[in-house]
């Protein structure tokens, strides 16, 4: 069966094909459309896809949505009943937002695709993220648990999912918390109140909070109050999400929190305002990992089960992941490397294979490369075209040379095969610099990423080495292979490791094995020969503010104008070339023979 | 030069309107934070278009337009925020409301599957009537001279930006470059008649749904609270009988 997965008009959307159980392509629509988080239709991506299979629409057997979009609305429309008459000016907003667009899901992609309406499918939007994390993982039985800011109703499900042995496969979610009371919600509210873009921004909270002390944890209880069943519930005099769209936060929460911070504002964390923030990060991120080490750990006692699949957004934060295994006595816990909406994607696809269609379960591959290849001709041409110097050594010599490149000091643009599927750079879309001084992380932040100083970068190491830098617990290397989890510097590496040690000497590092992404490995190791230290800072190849690089050409075209010394795209090296002190092309009006005088056109 | 210093005659015109908007301190930092903005957005539009031209010359041009629109929003972007520190508490209140309009993005032009000469058209049509707004501007923060000199840098830059583009139009476009310019200003007209024809539509249908939520909807509310005060709060069992049809939205 050929079975296309579709997430969309929320946040990330994107879509996966699937074809005869298995994954044969996905990708994010930001990648193709370059719009940072795009959330429109993902007609970029459903193309893609089905070029890549070379499919027509008309061949698909199933089109599945992600979420049931009438469900959806209706907790759109009760909330604002609920809330009247205070709903009185986001009501007309919401109303026209969905029901202009969100809620004709399946005219929408009939008219797109051409698919007849019975073969467009939907699946509950936990059910798609239990999917995408339990059906892709290596593991038969497990417990499920969902978390993001909300679906339809659900804001939080917990379970389990079983692939039996004759091929059948269950995923059953027992139970689940509501809206308005949500950990996404909480955290995205935090979020805002600190100054960073909700749904965009809740790691950059993550990074604060390891320079704050949770000192307001008494404060944080009163706005989100434990029940006796275990789960929580949020105090809704404290927020305003589910009365206003323009803002999450009360004047009940600033005066218990204190005033908000201006987004325009740099964060000083020596200063008593930039610590209050930097407090209030980590008072926010202890509480929520203690919700859900509690949760996970009671869902553990009930069920038995030793694995754990984590889904939903939530599930982006790795600080508390690593909490989780650490904690809860589950001894493996698996978040994909999508677990976010986009995933969804992929998982509503899974989910009607396996459930809806009761196909027999297929081991799914485990790796996170499924969208476009980079085509390293193509980079060649452009740099060539450039007049920048292009080499195309063999294998061992390229992999010689940019370790040596690495061991120099330079910073090294890293495109390989197929893109990483969801929002980490997982060795095929990276930027990678040795990862020993702390200039280089200012370096990498000033000249090259352009964000804000307090947020770390992330190693990656060979998984033989991992263990001698990394305290990394029982089943820590598996949470770590598509960096889920954030784990401690060994105390003797913290030095030689400074520009991926974050200032609490944790890291959010990258575990990864030589059949994962094979090349990158090879470079970790001739790297380490030269250092003596397997691990490469590796952040995400793209500017602050923009898509990862997709193509070889917008490689390109972020590595000219940014501080990366050197591009590898394939089998192909671009070394930038120094600059001379002769006017710029723009200065030098080498770009026209006929310099027309603007004002007088026309 | 000269042309572009004075302004498009409907600049001229608006004077007054423009001069009342960066008198004021917080309108004027308000506009400087949507331009910052506009031009980031402006310049990674156009960074695109770098990535997706064959041609290689128009490559390096984009580019180099690009990585002006993207400084340019940075340089709006730290002014602002300068401005804003220096207002102290009662900032809070002015970012509540929307930005003022204005600005000279892309607009919402399509840059994927968009001809090369359909692109530079439009960008030298843009570029020339915000270099006439920027001097119009320039002119009016005399009195704020970190300002001004930020309008002097970008004049500058969009003086290179309407040459390569009008250059570039009658190189790939020898015989119908004049054409695609007042096609490009024709589409400018039409897509402004759009923007303010939709935020009409909108302001209607906000009105209307305003008044249908003070008029049909307190009865809903009231049974809407009395639903809720009736659901538990805390685990709630998923029913092994919700709707697991794969066919339905609800």
């Amino acid at each position: 069966m050929k079975i296309l997965g579709i997430s969309a008009h929320y946040h990330d959307s994107a879509a996966a094909l699937i074809v005869d159980g298995v994954p044969v392509c996905a990708v994010q629509e930001e990648r193709l459309s370059r719009r940072k988080h795009d959330a429109g239709f993902p007609l970029n991506a459903i193309e893609w896809c089905l070029e890549r299979a070379r499919l027509e629409p008309s061949d698909l057997d199933a089109v599945v949505f992600y979420e049931r979009s009438m469900l959806k609305f209706e907790r759109i429309l009760t909330t604002a009943l609920r809330a009247f008459p205070r709903s009185w000016r986001s009501f007309p907003h919401a109303i026209k937002n969905t029901l202009g667009e969100k809620v004709w899901v399946r005219g929408i992609i009939a008219s797109h695709l051409g698919v007849p309406r019975d073969r467009i499918l939907f699946t509950d939007h936990h059910a798609a993220h239990a999917a995408a994390a339990f059906l892709t993982a290596p593991t038969h039985r497990a417990a499920i648990l969902t978390a993001d800011g909300v679906g339809e109703w659900a804001t939080l499900t917990v379970g389990q999912g079983e692939r039996h042995a004759d091929g059948r496969t269950n995923i059953t979610l027992r139970r689940e918390i509501r809206f308005p009371h949500s950990l996404g919600l909480l955290y995205s509210t935090f979020t805002a109140y600190l100054g960073f873009k909700v749904n965009e921004d809740e790691y950059k909270v993550m990074g604060l909070a390891a320079y704050g002390r949770p000192t307001m944890l008494e404060q944080i209880r009163r706005v989100i109050r434990r029940l006796p069943d275990g789960a929580f519930a949020l105090v809704p005099e404290y927020f305003a999400f589910h009365t206003t769209a323009d803002c999450s936060y009360s004047s009940k929460f600033v005066d218990l929190f204190g005033p908000p911070r201006d987004p325009y504002d740099p964060i000083d964390l020596d200063s008593p305002e930039g610590r209050r923030y930097a407090d209030c990060a980590a008072s926010v991120q202890r509480v929520l990992d203690e919700i859900l080490v509690d949760i996970a750990a009671r869902l553990r006692r009930e069920t038995g089960l030793p694995d754990l699949c984590l889904g939903g957004g939530v599930a982006l934060n790795g600080i508390a992941n690593a909490s989780i295994l650490a904690r809860s006595g589950f001894e493996r816990v698996f978040v994909p490397p999508a677990p976010g909406d986009a995933g969804c994607a992929l998982g509503a696809a899974l989910y009607a294979d396996r459930i809806y269609f009761d196909n027999r379960d297929q081991e799914v591959p485990d790796h996170p490369f499924w969208g476009p290849a980079v085509d390293g001709a193509e980079l060649a041409r452009a740099a060539q075209e450039d007049g920048q110097h292009v080499d195309q050594p063999d294998e061992a010599a390229l992999i010689d040379r940019i370790a040596d490149d690495l061991a120099g000091g330079r910073v090294v643009g890293w495109m390989e095969g197929a893109c990483e599927f969801g929002p980490r750079a997982l060795g095929h879309r990276s930027i990678l610099t040795a990862p020993h001084g702390s200039e280089m992380r200012d370096r990498l932040n000033r000249d090259v990423k352009r964000r804000e100083e307090f947020r770390p970068f992330a190693p990656v190491v060979a998984a033989e080495h991992a263990d001698r830098f990394f305290e990394l617990p029982r089943g820590g290397a598996r949470l770590a292979r598509y960096m889920s989890g954030v784990f401690p510097v060994r105390a003797e590496w913290r030095a030689r490791l400074a520009a991926v040690t974050h200032v609490d000497g944790s890291a959010r590092v990258q575990v990864l094995e030589r059949t994962m992404a094979p090349r990158l490995h090879a470079l970790l190791e001739a790297y380490g020969r030269r250092s003596g230290i397997p691990v490469l800072l590796n952040t995400s190849f793209n500017v602050a503010g923009e898509p990862i690089v997709t193509r070889a050409l917008e490689g390109y075209m972020t590595f000219r104008r940014c501080g990366i010394d050197v591009l590898v795209a394939g089998s192909t090296i671009v070394n930038k070339r120094a600059a001379s002190s002769a006017p710029s092309f723009k200065e030098s009006g080498a770009w026209s023979s006929n310099n027309v005088a603007a004002s007088t056109v026309g | 030069m000269a042309g572009v210093a004075r302004g498009a005659p409907l600049d001229r015109v608006m004077r007054p309107l423009h001069r009342w908007v960066w008198r004021d301190a917080d309108r004027r930092l308000r506009k400087l934070l949507a331009f910052a903005d506009v031009e980031t957005d402006g310049g990674r539009d156009i960074l695109r278009a770098a990535e997706v031209t064959p041609d290689p010359l128009l490559r390096r041009l984009y580019l180099e337009h690009a990585i002006d629109e993207l400084h340019h929003g940075d340089l709006f972007r730290d002014r602002g925020a300068a401005l804003l520190r220096a207002r102290g508490p009662a900032r809070r209140v002015l970012l509540n409301g929307n930005p003022l309009p204005g600005g000279h993005g892309l607009d919402d032009l399509r840059i994927d599957g968009q001809p090369d000469h359909r692109l530079l058209a439009f960008l030298h049509v843009a570029e020339k009537a915000a270099a006439g707004r920027f001097a119009i501007y320039r002119e009016l923060v005399d009195d704020d001279p970190p300002t001004r000199a930020i309008f002097e840098q970008i004049l500058r830059d969009e003086v290179f930006h309407m040459n390569y583009t009008y250059t570039q139009l009658t190189r790939i476009s020898p015989e119908t470059y004049r054409r695609h310019v007042w096609h490009a200003r024709a589409t400018r007209l039409w897509n402004r008649y759009l923007r303010v024809a939709a935020a009409v539509a909108g302001l209607m249908g906000h009105t209307v749904l305003a008044a249908m939520y003070f008029v049909l909807l307190p009865p809903f509310a009231w049974l809407a609270r009395r639903a809720e005060r009736r659901e538990p709060i805390g685990w709630v069992p998923i029913a092994r009988t919700r709707s697991t049809s794969p066919r339905s939205q609800y």
